[in-house]
Parts: structure tokens; C-alpha cells; sequence
């Protein structure tokens, strides 16, 4: 099964980086973002997000997320709208003002969420964690919780699935068009769920444990992590983001 | 030997549980041995394996009596990381055991942490993966894997580490036949070439037999026995008593054996010593006119002139990812019948069950089902004709007491409420199951004939059941199946996927055999065994009754052709001998 954040192969220049340089770079597109005013910068933002996604042959997992997002963002359009009212009256209660701060907060909705998933979709998880681990000198026990968060997603998600599918073959109408059914349905469910993901947290603890976590370091992993020239061109890279973030 | 674990008069209670889960074992393990470890369910099994690999007392709370020494300490006086660089352990959950999503990582997460030396990393994690066999896996992703490969990282992970012992609770309990033997061969083969002692936790017991060459047999939280596999086998009585299967070649020695027919002492373990053992008791070529050959078990008739049940016409399905797809199955089932489907991991077993229930639908060809096109109506409407026995009971349960679960499908077909709760009461009574407990609160096997219960109380036309016995141990597996066939004897069609060769050929009166998402053959159940060839193409091993009536039809006498129980190789050998003998007297 195919996750959003799961890794893809390959071996472009943005694949290379140093995973901090390139936590760092989506970090600076996001302030960017936040700084951001113009129209043409919030756009060039995500079209650089998007571009590098190309680049990367990610684009398509960064599209398939585009797909969840564009309904928020138009539903945070809509409530914009709803909220602000100064500016000239456009049609119903839609305001020139309001369709500009709506439409800049979609961008930068989109402009957030996109470089944290393009990072995770070039990085092993493994290699993102010890990384931090070695450069940021984050606690190892921190990055074990967060890259083992992510791999428990698709073994969940299985589970879940099954679940599903035990209950839909008792006559459970998980079948239903309705969703708000099919969504009462589904809280039942959560209880096996939940009892085995417990179950599944207390083994990890123990594996981890029995292979000597405890021991751990942050000279321990057998990686090395160095910051190479390409990380620091990126980083000027990033420097430069933030200040044209600020200025546009 | 000098033992390399040792436990003294050890007792354990989980939590402030009154009752012990172990009590007072006392067991040394010689170094460099292979000891199996089996019992019924609830025997204390996992929990002895939690305190020779240290999670008890370090991991697991509760109140431990006793000591048990590894290596010369006292695991009271140890850290559970010093613990673990003597005892490396392979939990039942493969999943929930991995630390990282690809190979590599997984096995340099306990190098890095241990400290071994950055230049011997490469070399160590080389040896470990080939070890296992596993050398071309070392890239991909763990979700990627198969459930035997898996076990096989799981084990090179911990391999990794060098420990000097192995304790592995179930490796198999999730793996087909074919899977589990591979895992089993590894073991051996790192016990005889790197001298680890293991430990192994099994229901298989024909496996155990094999691998192993001590055996201790667990009951109620003590042993009960322990010795070689051919002294524990030979305790016929006592094994059937505490609830743990013999292999089937056993059972015959052993019949052999009271009958006063040899007088070996010793219980054969596998075919050849079976074999062996017949011929050196009937001499070659001898024949018996007066034999009557043992009847197979007569097939029930099924109603004469009944409309089929469910019908399968030239069905096609590929999932959208790839992956195990069907083409062309035809299957016609009647009531009353028990059709076993066998076929490796990835034949398209499971595919043509959830096609059967509606959860697949057919690309093309169609799935009738009592009457209905599984492709017009939605599964909640199919549900109300067949029920679902799958796998992991845990995914079928979802209710707060054990009498709304039961009745909670029949709730969902329409029944009234309170007719329900009545009918799904006498059930429970029939089952022995507390009615007012969670059923998450009970144990595995219970949960299972839970799901069994919810199933049986909704006399549906058809049954499926999804790997019915995995994770069972003989008594429960037994009762399970006992079950399924009184439903088929009441009416109800039973189609079954099922690795377990043995209770396959103990209940099913008609076999599919599937391979590469096609069905090879379908017919009579001996017959099908019987057929060497297609055997070997569906790459299923037959039960061993059936190769031993093969081998002794072939090198003693015909009179063994087709025989398929334990009963009718001895009576056979028995006729047999009395012919022989009764020729010598009118001699």
C-alpha cells in the first residue's frame, strides 16, 4: 500500500542533502510563507515546492496530497469570506478584502503543508532521526517516538482495514453511502483498534529495550552525517527565502 | 552438557493476580540444545520464555519466586540490556517487534546501540542476513516483506547481536507450512554451525518433533513433561490428557504398540521411522484376501437433488496494485457439504473467500451466493446468508460483554432484539462462555470461540472460515472443528482455507487446490491426496497418514493403498500380521 509520506528512491541532488539542510530548507520555504504578502511571492513559493517535488519525482505524491488539501483550503476560502466583511461588496456576502485575505490564506495553507511532505518523501525516516540526532542533538528517545509514529501509520492502517473488512462481512453497513453512518459505524471499531495498537506499543518498548536502546547514544549510529558543500549553497539558499519572503 | 540457562523452583503472578502463571518450575537448558516448548493455551508457555529472556522481572510486573540463572548470574542482578546480550528474543508480534522500515537498519539498530565497532559492522551484518539466507532482502521495506521473511529479519536482527541463546516464543504461528519449515531449517542450521542454544515456543507439533532434541511440555503453569521427543511422545495418554496433539505417525506406533503387534518402545517421529517400523512387523508382499479395506469416511449425502449453494462461473479479479489475483475459478458448493481449499501463501485462497462474502467483487464471471449475485447486492445483505469466521478474532470483535457480541449479528440481520439476546444466550451456554465478561478481557482461545459463537448463532446457509485453527492449541482446534461439521450436518455449507493438512483431511470431504491464482483440481479429499503429482504442483505436503499409506502400498503390501487414518494403518498392519500368522499354522 502506498503512503503519502513513505519514502521514494532516488538519487537527485535533493535526495543527497544532509536531512538537517533539508528539514532546514523546507523550514525556510514555510517562513517564507508565513512572511510572504504578495500574490507572486505565495504562488513562486508553492511553485518551487512543487518544481523540486518534479525534480525529485515525488510530484505525484505531493499532488495526491493536493487532493485532501484544496478542500480545506476552499472551506477556509469560504469561512474568510464569511468573517471578513470590510472592501467592496463582490456577489452575496463576498467582499473584495475578503476574497484577498481568503485566497492568501489557501496559498499559504498549501504553501505549509507541502515542504514538510516533500522532505519526508526524499529522507528515510531512519536517516532523518539520526541526523537530528547527531547535528541538532535532539534526545534519540524523541526521534525513536516519531520515526517509530510514522512506521506504525501503514501497520494501523492494515489493521484497520482488516477490521473493516470482518466487520463489513458481519453485515455492519460499512457500505453505506451515508457518511455521517458510516462514520457512527466506524467509532465502535476504534475499541479493537486501540487494544491492539496498546498490545503492539508495550512489545516495540520491550524489542527496543531487549536490543540495547537503553545504550544508546548520540555518537552511537553507524552513519555519519556530514555537511557537505551542496548543504551549504543550500543553506545560503534558504537565508536568501527568508529575507525575499520578508520583503515580498 | 553445561547448562546455559538454569531456573530453581521459579513461581510468577502477574500483577496482583492470585494465581500463578508459572509454578515452581525448575529447568536447565544444556547449552548448544534445541528444546521445544509446548502446552495448551494458558499453560504459562509465553511467560516462561518472558523470564529466560529476562522481560520478567525487568519488563513484566508481578510477584517471582525462585531465580533463574543465565550465564552464571542471578536476572535479578542483571539489567535486562545485559540480559539481552547473552539471550537475544523473537516475540510473537513480528510487526510490533521491528524498530525500523528497512532491512538494514533493523539489524545495525542493536549494532549501533551495543557499540560494536564501526569496522565490524558491515562483515557482522553480511554474515547475519546470510546467515538466515536473507543476503538479497537487505535493501527493501520491512512493510514489503512476507510474514516468513519477516521472521527471518526478526531472527538476523537479534542473530546480529551474537547471542549465545535464542528464545523464540511462536515464529510460525503466522507462516504457512512451507514458511514455517524454512524458518525451523535456519534454526537448526545456526544451532549445528554458530553452537546457539535455542529455545522454541510451538504448536506444531510435527515440526517440534523433528527440530528439536529436548522437549518440555507444559501444563497449567508447571511441567508436566520433559525428555527427548521419542520419551515425551511415547506418554500417549498423558499428552491427550493435558490437551497437546502427538503426530500422527506417533499415534500409529503407539496403537502398534498396546495392540502388542512390535515391541519397540519408542514412538516413531516421522514417515520413514513408520515405515520402517510396519515393514520390519509385516514381511514384503505379503497380501490378504480376506482383508476388508477400511472404509473412508463415508461423505454425507447431501440432499439429492439440492440446488447448489454457492456458485463460482469462470470468476476473474486482479487487485488495482497487483498482487494475488484469481483467473477462472469454477466452484460449486452444496448444502451440507465441508469443501477445504489448500494452496500455498499467495495462491488466491483468501481472494476467493472475500469474493465468497462479497468483500471482492468478480471483474468478471459471477459468485452466486444462496441465490444472490454478490455483484447486485451489498455485503450487508450478503451477511445475512453467510457468516465469516476469520483469522484474528480481534477483528471481529467490538462489543462490551461477551452476550452483546454474540447477538449483535444476528441485531444486524433484523432479528428483534430480545429474540436475539435469547437465542445468542443458548449459544453461549452451549459454549461455556461467560456471558457478562469483555470479551477482550479473556483469553485468545476464548476469543476465538467467541467469534465461533457469533458465527453458529446465526445458522447461516453458508460458512466461511479464514484459517480457523491458526493460533489454537489441539484441544481448542478440536472443538472448533467439531462444531463446523455439526453445522454442515445441520444444512449449512462449509468452506474452508486451512493449512493445517491434518484436520483438512480429519474434516473436509471435498478439496480445492489452488496455486497461482488458479484452481488445479477440486474432488474427494483422499483422492486428491492420493494424487502425488498434483501435490507437488500445488507445492502442498499431504498429511502423513497419507504418505505413509503411499509408501507402505508401494514397498509392502497393496493392501495399504488408500488408507487415510491412524485407525486404518493399524488395523491393516493387524490383519495382516493375523493372516501371516494364521498361513503358518495351517503350514
Amino acid at each position: 500500500m502506498l503512503n503519502v509520506i513513505d519514502y521514494v528512491p532516488g538519487t537527485t541532488v535533493l535526495h543527497r542533502l544532509n536531512p538537517v539542510t533539508k528539514l532546514a530548507l523546507a523550514a525556510s520555504i514555510i517562513i517564507a510563507t508565513i512572511l510572504a504578502d504578495g500574490y507572486a511571492a505565495l504562488i513562486a513559493l508553492l511553485l518551487i515546492t512543487l518544481l523540486l517535488g518534479v525534480y525529485a519525482g515525488t510530484a505525484t505524491r505531493l499532488l495526491s496530497l493536493l487532493k485532501v488539501l484544496v478542500p480545506i483550503a476552499a472551506l477556509m476560502l469560504v469561512l474568510q469570506l464569511a468573517f471578513v466583511r470590510h472592501g467592496d461588496p463582490v456577489f452575496l456576502f463576498a467582499t473584495t478584502d475578503g476574497l484577498v485575505s481568503g485566497t492568501k490564506a489557501c496559498l499559504r495553507l498549501l504553501g505549509v503543508a507541502l515542504p514538510l511532505v516533500l522532505v519526508l518523501t526524499v529522507t528515510k525516516t531512519t536517516d532523518l532521526a539520526n541526523a537530528c540526532v547527531e547535528k541538532l542533538h535532539i534526545p534519540y528517545k524523541y526521534a525513536f517516538t516519531f520515526t517509530t509514529a510514522l512506521r506504525f501509520v501503514p501497520v494501523f492502517t492494515q489493521e484497520m482495514n482488516a477490521i473493516m473488512e470482518a466487520q463489513t462481512a458481519r453485515g455492519v453497513e460499512f457500505d453505506s453511502k451515508n457518511p455521517f453512518r458510516k462514520l457512527s459505524l466506524m467509532l465502535p471499531v476504534c475499541i479493537p483498534l486501540l487494544v491492539t495498537s496498546v498490545g503492539k506499543t508495550d512489545a516495540t518498548a520491550l524489542a527496543a529495550e531487549q536490543r540495547g536502546f537503553y545504550l544508546r547514544t548520540r555518537t552511537s549510529s553507524y552513519r555519519r552525517y556530514p555537511f557537505a558543500p551542496r548543504d551549504a549553497v543550500c543553506g545560503a539558499l534558504c537565508v536568501a527565502l527568508i529575507i525575499a519572503g520578508a520583503i515580498l | 552438557m553445561q547448562p546455559i540457562i538454569e531456573m530453581r523452583d521459579v513461581s510468577f503472578a502477574y500483577g496482583h493476580d492470585a494465581q500463578n502463571a508459572l509454578s515452581h518450575i525448575t529447568l536447565s537448558i544444556p547449552a548448544g540444545s534445541v528444546t521445544g516448548i509446548i502446552g495448551p493455551s494458558g499453560a504459562g508457555k509465553s511467560t516462561l520464555a518472558a523470564v529466560l529472556s529476562g522481560a520478567i522481572p525487568h519488563h513484566f510486573t508481578g510477584s517471582l519466586y525462585g531465580e533463574t540463572i543465565v550465564d552464571g548470574t542471578d536476572t535479578c542482578d542483571m539489567t535486562l540490556t545485559d540480559i539481552s546480550r547473552i539471550v537475544g528474543s523473537v516475540n510473537q508480534d513480528i510487526d510490533a517487534q521491528m524498530v525500523a522500515s528497512v532491512v538494514e537498519d533493523e539489524l545495525l539498530f542493536g549494532l549501533e546501540n551495543f557499540g560494536v565497532a564501526h569496522d565490524r559492522i558491515e562483515a557482522t551484518i553480511t554474515s547475519a542476513l546470510d546467515a538466515v539466507g536473507i543476503a538479497d532482502l537487505r535493501d527493501r521495506e520491512i512493510a514489503t516483506l512476507s510474514g516468513g521473511q519477516k521472521q527471518k529479519v526478526a531472527i538476523a536482527a537479534i542473530l546480529a547481536l551474537a547471542p549465545r541463546v535464542l528464545v523464540l516464543d511462536e515464529p510460525t504461528a503466522a507462516l504457512d507450512p512451507v514458511s514455517s519449515r524454512m524458518v525451523f531449517e535456519c534454526l537448526r542450521d545456526l544451532n549445528e554451525r554458530a553452537g546457539i542454544t535455542v529455545v522454541v515456543i510451538e504448536q506444531k507439533v510435527a515440526l517440534l518433533s523433528e527440530f528439536c532434541d529436548r522437549m518440555v511440555v507444559m501444563n497449567k503453569g508447571s511441567i508436566a513433561l520433559e525428555g527427548t521427543p521419542h520419551e515425551v511422545f511415547g506418554h500417549a495418554a498423558e499428552l491427550r490428557a493435558i490437551g497437546v496433539d502427538s503426530p500422527r505417525v506417533a499415534r500409529i506406533s503407539n496403537s502398534l504398540m498396546s495392540k502388542g503387534l512390535c515391541t519397540a518402545h519408542e514412538p516413531c517421529l516421522n514417515v520413514e521411522e513408520a515405515a520402517q517400523l510396519v515393514a520390519s512387523i509385516v514381511p514384503a508382499g505379503a497380501t490378504c484376501e480376506t482383508c476388508v479395506s477400511p472404509a473412508p469416511h463415508t461423505p454425507r449425502p447431501h440432499a439429492e437433488g439440492a440446488q447448489p449453494v454457492v456458485r463460482f462461473r469462470g470468476v476473474n479479479f486482479a487487485y488495482p496494485g497487483g498482487g494475488a489475483s484469481v483467473n477462472n475459478l469454477e466452484m460449486t458448493v452444496y448444502p451440507g457439504e465441508l469443501v477445504g481449499i489448500v494452496g500455498q501463501n499467495g495462491a488466491g485462497k483468501t481472494t476467493a473467500t472475500k469474493l465468497l462474502n462479497g468483500l471482492l467483487k468478480p471483474s468478471s464471471g459471477s459468485v452466486e451466493v444462496a441465490g444472490l449475485d454478490t455483484r447486485d447486492v451489498p455485503v450487508s445483505q450478503i451477511a445475512r446468508h453467510t457468516a465469516t469466521l476469520f483469522q484474528n478474532p480481534d477483528h471481529q470483535l467490538c462489543k462490551n460483554t461477551v452476550l452483546e457480541e454474540v447477538a449483535f449479528g444476528l441485531e444486524l440481520a433484523g432479528v428483534p432484539s430480545s429474540e436475539a439476546q435469547q437465542r445468542a444466550s443458548r449459544v453461549i451456554d452451549r459454549f461455556g462462555l461467560p456471558a457478562h465478561e469483555a470479551p477482550f478481557a479473556l483469553s485468545r482461545g476464548q476469543r476465538q470461540m467467541i467469534a465461533l459463537a457469533s458465527v453458529v448463532v446465526l445458522e447461516p446457509e453458508v460458512v466461511i472460515l479464514d484459517e480457523p485453527t491458526s493460533g489454537l492449541d489441539y484441544r481448542e482446534c478440536m472443538t472448533v472443528m467439531e462444531t463446523v461439521r455439526e453445522m454442515a450436518e445441520q444444512g449449512s455449507a462449509v468452506i474452508m482455507v486451512c493449512h493445517d493438512m491434518e484436520v483438512v483431511s480429519d474434516f473436509a470431504e471435498r478439496l480445492v487446490v489452488m496455486a497461482d491464482g488458479c484452481i488445479l483440481a477440486a474432488g474427494p479429499t483422499m483422492e486428491v491426496f492420493n494424487d502425488a503429482s498434483l501435490m507437488r504442483r500445488a507445492r502442498v505436503k499431504p498429511p502423513q497418514v497419507v504418505e505413509l499409506a503411499a509408501q507402505l502400498a508401494r514397498d509392502v503390501s497393496g493392501a495399504f493403498a488408500g488408507v487415510t487414518e491412524v485407525s486404518g494403518i493399524v488395523d491393516t498392519t493387524a490383519q495382516l500380521v493375523h493372516a501371516r500368522n494364521e498361513e503358518g499354522s495351517h503350514a
